[in-house]
């Protein structure tokens, strides 16, 4: 059941988020045609006005991934949609981890889509060649595979929104449990739990300087780490997050499991 | 032949914020009976509709399904219809059939298009562009639709037109098997008191009478909706 699940969560989030990305595409078009164009200064500001609107759907994007997904999640899970939801013959870890699955889908291919829109706008053999000697300078510093930099980095950065998201969840969750104030409520528990994870990769980083004295340097002074921690830094990093968002899904799906009380 | 009730209902309590909304409901349903769940606005009916459909938790105490807890198995066999609009308004009527096949075993797509042509509802229109009363029509023929065990109807004539109640309630006679049992909540007595066989009078959270309904008729020298006013008389 959970693929049926999963396929009405991705055709809802497509329904509603295809009009940003297609609109992201066309602002990158607009902005390529116009940039490529001589230089007058109604199309300077046209351009402009194009560069402006590709970011405004680019931050569009990012933010409606993570909007809707909570949006998602509320209303199937606690409004009226719900009367369907928690009675169709499926169980509550798979209405979690249709939304779940339906997150990290829309998030990896939302970014998909900005790194197109970008790659459309402003690619050059030049500035290609110019992004790939900065990146390049910080991996040789690192000593650090440039492939394996850049997808490390994006895991990082990833799975810290993917935590926030999941974080969001399960406020939605301990809020909603309550009679009064349940969005007040949802947002204030999602916020707590965002710090506290947070608080527990800083925790587990700490406890893993107890035995690498660069990683404690983070903690105790200002000096930059050494390129082997840096890359401990970095991995640690990821199996962290990684930890916290297994165990933040089980949480969720343990107080799901408790059963709802809908409006 | 089984001694397995259809729906079992033991010492169930339920409380909001130490409110005591639902007192010791005690009640169990057998197949091939249409019940009528009778009360006052705000007695408890739809509270108790709602923690049979894995709605609400209860307090304490035990709902059975066919000798099952509520869950997976027991949601196969139920049907229910709820007293709101709950489908996804930007679904086609198409597409919740779609749905609603591709989730219950039991639909049968061909009834529900056949209920929705006599019903002249376009299967091809959005919900979004359909009032209340034409979404609540849809949703009683998905919910009718189905070939379950047990139909549950929280005030299927709330929001509907005279006129419309008559066929209505010929859709529900007229689709369900005689196996199952329908359990009607409503405080339109007038409307559904033909087609009942038991009633459940509710009140304050408490089930203060349960009784077939010609018994009941018979021994009061009256209609059930005379006595449900006696009763509940302000």
């Amino acid at each position: 059941m959970l693929n049926k699940l999963l396929k009405y969560d991705l055709k809802y989030m497509i329904k509603n988020m295809s009009v940003f990305y297609i609109l992201s595409l066309f602002f990158s078009i607009t902005t390529r045609i116009l940039f490529s164009l001589n230089e007058t200064v109604m199309v300077k500001i046209i351009g402009q006005i194009s560069v402006g609107c590709l970011f405004a759907m680019i931050v569009n994007i990012l933010i409606n991934t993570m909007m809707r997904s909570w949006i998602r999640f509320r209303d199937s899970i606690y409004k009226d949609e719900s009367y369907l939801t928690h009675t169709l013959p499926v169980t509550k870890n798979d209405i979690y981890n249709s939304k779940f699955i339906q997150t990290l889908v829309f998030f990896i291919f939302g970014f998909l889509i900005i790194l197109l829109s970008l790659f459309i706008a402003y690619y050059t053999k030049d500035r290609w060649l110019e992004l790939k000697g900065v990146i390049n300078a910080i991996t040789t510093g690192l000593e650090f595979n440039t492939t394996l930099f850049v997808i490390s980095f994006i895991a990082v950065v990833f799975l810290e929104v993917f935590n926030a998201i999941q974080c969001g969840f399960f406020g939605i969750i301990l809020g909603y449990k309550n009679n009064n104030g349940k969005i007040g409520l949802s947002v204030l528990f999602g916020f707590v739990s965002y710090i506290v994870s947070q608080s527990i990769v800083l925790l587990l980083l700490f406890i893993f300087g107890l035995f690498d004295s660069s990683i404690m340097n983070l903690f105790t002074n200002n000096v930059l780490i050494d390129t082997s921690s840096m890359k401990l830094l970095i991995v640690l990093s990821i199996l962290i997050y990684i930890l916290i968002i297994g165990l933040m899904s089980i949480l969720c799906k343990k107080e799901l499991n408790k059963g709802v009380n809908i409006e | 032949m089984s001694n397995i009730k259809l729906l079992e209902i033991k010492n169930l309590n339920k409380s909001f914020d130490n409110k005591e909304i639902l007192k010791d409901i005690n009640l169990s349903v057998s197949g091939g009976k249409i019940i009528g769940l009778l009360g006052k606005n705000g007695a408890g009916k739809t509270t108790l509709i709602k923690l049979i459909n894995d709605l609400l938790t209860p307090t304490s105490g035990e709902i059975l399904i066919n000798g099952k807890k509520v869950g997976v198995e027991s949601k196969k066999i139920v049907s229910y219809l709820p007293e709101r609009t709950y489908l996804n308004k930007q679904m086609k009527v198409s597409e919740v059939m779609k749905y609603f096949k591709d989730f219950y075993s039991d639909f049968d797509y061909d009834k529900a298009e056949k209920l929705l042509k006599d019903l002249d509802l376009d299967i091809n229109k959005p919900l979004s562009k359909m009032s209340k009363g034409m979404q609540e029509k849809v949703q009683l023929v998905l919910v009718m639709s189905r070939k379950a065990k047990l139909y549950i109807l929280d005030e299927p004539l709330g929001g509907v037109d005279p006129a419309t109640r008559d066929y209505i309630l010929d859709t529900i006679l007229s689709n369900f098997n005689e196996n199952a049992s329908v359990i009607i909540s409503t405080h339109l007595i007038s409307d559904i008191e033909r087609i009942l066989d038991e009633v459940v009078f509710i009140d304050k959270g408490k089930i203060v009478l349960q009784s077939e309904a010609d018994k009941l008729r018979n021994k009061e020298k009256s209609s059930i909706d005379e006595i449900f006013r006696r009763t509940f008389k302000c």
